[in-house]
């Protein structure tokens, strides 16, 4: 079968491919160009470093970075560091495997507001877990459990609903590896700890990267989660940036949206190159 | 004292019995087969050599120490694997040295074993390499190579050869054979290849639904088979439902049997009035050489180069004839003899 010309697979790439490039490329466009002090909805547009400078001197600015990064990277590892024993356990089938493995995933199903408001049911003042931990007598009466200063619940609901993301591509990466492998590496005097340090980790590198890569992108840029059961403290950076978008501060919106972006962008690149480092080996 | 004892050893799976009450010793520095069909139990029982399986019943003894319950990276053994099990993401430098590394070896010892071992299996200008970069005979060598850079006590192969071509299976046996020698290792190697089985091995042990079925020297075992299992499974055999006419003589027999009546010369008392015999196609001559002088017909010729496969029919009962140059065609007559010292009693059956 011959190749079709490159013009004819443009072509009939176009209709999928074609819109999403021009639909990301024009929202990343705009966001730019916005926070450069273009499209400005409200006054004279031209280029400016102004909204930029306006927005990173302020405070609020700097605690929602480190905060988003905080939620973003605890929830990355934490998921991914949870996947593994669970994907490694459910490598071989065994009776009720099927049967775990559809229970661990099926948070992946469930909408992220249901889960949110899910959870908070279970850590309200009156929820299941006040009334089983007094019941336990670990606490004396209810105690406020939701919005924790430490962000801990959301960290928690993040980890529950991202956790099977991880195992999901995991668990073929790790059934991709050959048991002789595994047992030779045993066979050579490798515990535990160094068969998955220096064989399981190495050739699952690619499916961890991937997970710590869209666990963290979804939970930097979470806005549900947060504003149902984060902190009241704080601000993440998409709760800050729907704070300029309130009050139609278009541009300094558009600053919040594209540091998002860039710290995606960066953050991903560091995770994949932090476990490819570590997990990687020596190859040579 | 033994390199390797197994007493009693029975590995149950489920109800199903894997390997079945097995008593084996392997002398220091020896190099002994597990040889048997598909099931038979053979990598079980390497398994449990090796430490993936542990025994529902018996012992292991590995240099005088009982190992049963011992994780596999604490034996002081090495495998041999077929399917190689190279770390697909570390070079051929890192595979061999990797077995170095988990032990603690020092990289002054790591480099000395590196370029021994590096000599020994001719991998030198390959070491930057990738597995998947390399042969399959390659392979298997890095595989050798690995196992023999830790120094074990015993080192286990299950059925190394078997993804190999013909001719490279051949060349790399020498090799495994000359490397076994040269180290001293004492070598446990599991294969259902009974010409491999035979080439290599200063004793086999023949396997069967789990059991030992015969030991011995390879030649031992394949003039002498005991059973109807082993004479069947370790080359060809011509077996034969006899019974015994009358003592000729010390140690001479005449036998009747579907094919007429046969004299068969054997130290050993038949085991019971009516039992098998056999003897081997390239021990039939053209003519009538010996006492034993048979007559068929030729109902299927297969030229091999250095012999000719004859299938015979004798009074409706089917015998392979391997001569050396015959010019016989299917439907001819066919002349030959066996000595009566090349036909072997084998063990009544129930």
């Amino acid at each position: 079968m011959t190749r079709p010309p490159a013009w004819k697979l443009a072509l009939l790439l176009f209709p999928g491919l074609g819109l999403i490039l021009i639909f990301i490329g024009a929202v990343i466009f705009m966001a730019a160009a916005q926070s450069f002090g273009y499209y400005n909805l409200l006054g004279e547009s031209g280029f400016t470093f102004e909204f930029w400078e306006r927005t990173v001197q302020r405070r609020a600015y700097e605690r929602s970075v480190l905060y988003s990064l905080y939620v973003g990277l605890i929830s990355a590892i934490v998921s991914v560091a949870l996947a593994y024993p669970l994907a490694l356990w459910l490598r071989k089938p065994f009776a009720g495997s099927l049967t775990v493995s559809a229970v661990l995933k099926a948070p992946l199903l469930i909408h992220g507001i249901v889960a949110a408001f899910l959870f908070l049911n279970v850590i309200s003042f009156h929820g299941i877990l006040n009334q089983f931990l007094v019941w336990l007598g670990i606490f004396s009466e209810p105690r406020r459990l939701q919005n924790d200063d430490n962000a801990i619940g959301l960290l928690f609901l993040q980890v529950w609903k991202n956790m099977p993301m991880a195992l999901l591509l995991l668990t073929g990466a790790v059934q991709a590896i050959s048991d002789d492998v595994l047992r030779a590496a045993q066979d050579l005097g490798a515990g535990a700890w160094a068969r998955f340090r220096k064989v399981i980790a190495p050739l699952s590198v690619s499916a961890m990267q991937a997970g710590l890569i869209i666990i963290f992108i979804g939970a930097l840029a979470d806005f549900t989660f947060q504003t149902t059961i984060g902190p009241t403290n704080r601000q993440s950076l998409a709760q800050y940036m729907d704070w300029f978008k309130e009050r139609a501060r278009w541009n300094e919106a558009a600053v919040v949206g594209v540091t998002l972006m860039v710290l995606s962008l960066a953050g991903s690149v560091l995770l994949a190159a932090a476990a490819q480092m570590i997990f990687r080996g020596r190859r040579r | 004292m033994s390199a390797i004892s197994i007493t009693d050893l029975v590995m149950k799976f489920d109800g199903f019995t894997a390997v079945d009450r097995v008593s084996l010793n392997v002398e220091a520095g020896e190099f002994v087969t597990l040889l048997g069909p598909s099931g038979c139990g053979k990598t079980t029982l390497l398994n449990l050599i090796s430490g993936f399986l542990q025994p529902t019943e018996g012992r292991i003894e590995i240099g005088g120490k009982g190992v049963v319950g011992v994780p596999p990276e604490s034996r002081d053994t090495a495998m041999c694997f077929q399917s190689y099990a190279l770390f697909p993401h570390l070079s051929v430098r890192e595979n061999l040295i990797f077995g170095l590394r988990q032990r603690g070896a020092s990289a002054t010892i790591r480099k000395e074993r590196l370029d021994e071992v590096v000599a020994q299996v001719d991998l030198g200008e390959h070491l930057a390499k990738l597995p998947n970069q390399l042969s399959g005979g390659q392979q298997q060598r890095v595989a050798l190579g690995r196992a023999l850079a830790v120094r074990p006590f015993v080192i286990l192969f299950d059925e190394p050869l078997s993804n190999l071509d013909a001719k490279l299976r051949e060349q790399v046996r020498v090799e495994i054979r000359k490397i076994q020698r040269d180290y001293g290792l004492t070598a446990i190697y599991v294969t259902h290849d009974q010409a491999e089985a035979l080439a290599m091995s200063d004793r086999i042990f023949i396997m069967n639904r789990g059991r030992l079925e015969q030991s011995g020297r390879p030649e031992d075992i394949y003039y002498g088979p005991r059973t109807r299992f082993v004479a069947d499974f370790v080359g060809s055999a011509n077996i034969l439902d006899a019974e015994v006419e009358a003592e000729l003589g010390k140690g001479r027999w005449r036998v009747s049997t579907p094919i007429g009546a046969l004299e068969v010369h054997c130290a050993a008392a038949p085991g019971a009035k009516v039992l098998p015999i056999c003897w081997r196609p390239e021990t039939a001559v053209g003519g009538a050489q010996h006492v034993n002088a048979l007559k068929g017909d030729v109902t299927h010729r297969s030229f091999q180069g250095h012999f000719t496969d004859l299938i015979v029919d004798i009074n409706g009962t089917q015998q392979r004839l391997q001569i050396l140059r015959g010019d016989q065609k299917e439907g001819e007559a066919v002349d030959f003899s066996v000595a009566p010292e090349d036909i072997t009693f084998l063990e009544p059956e129930a």
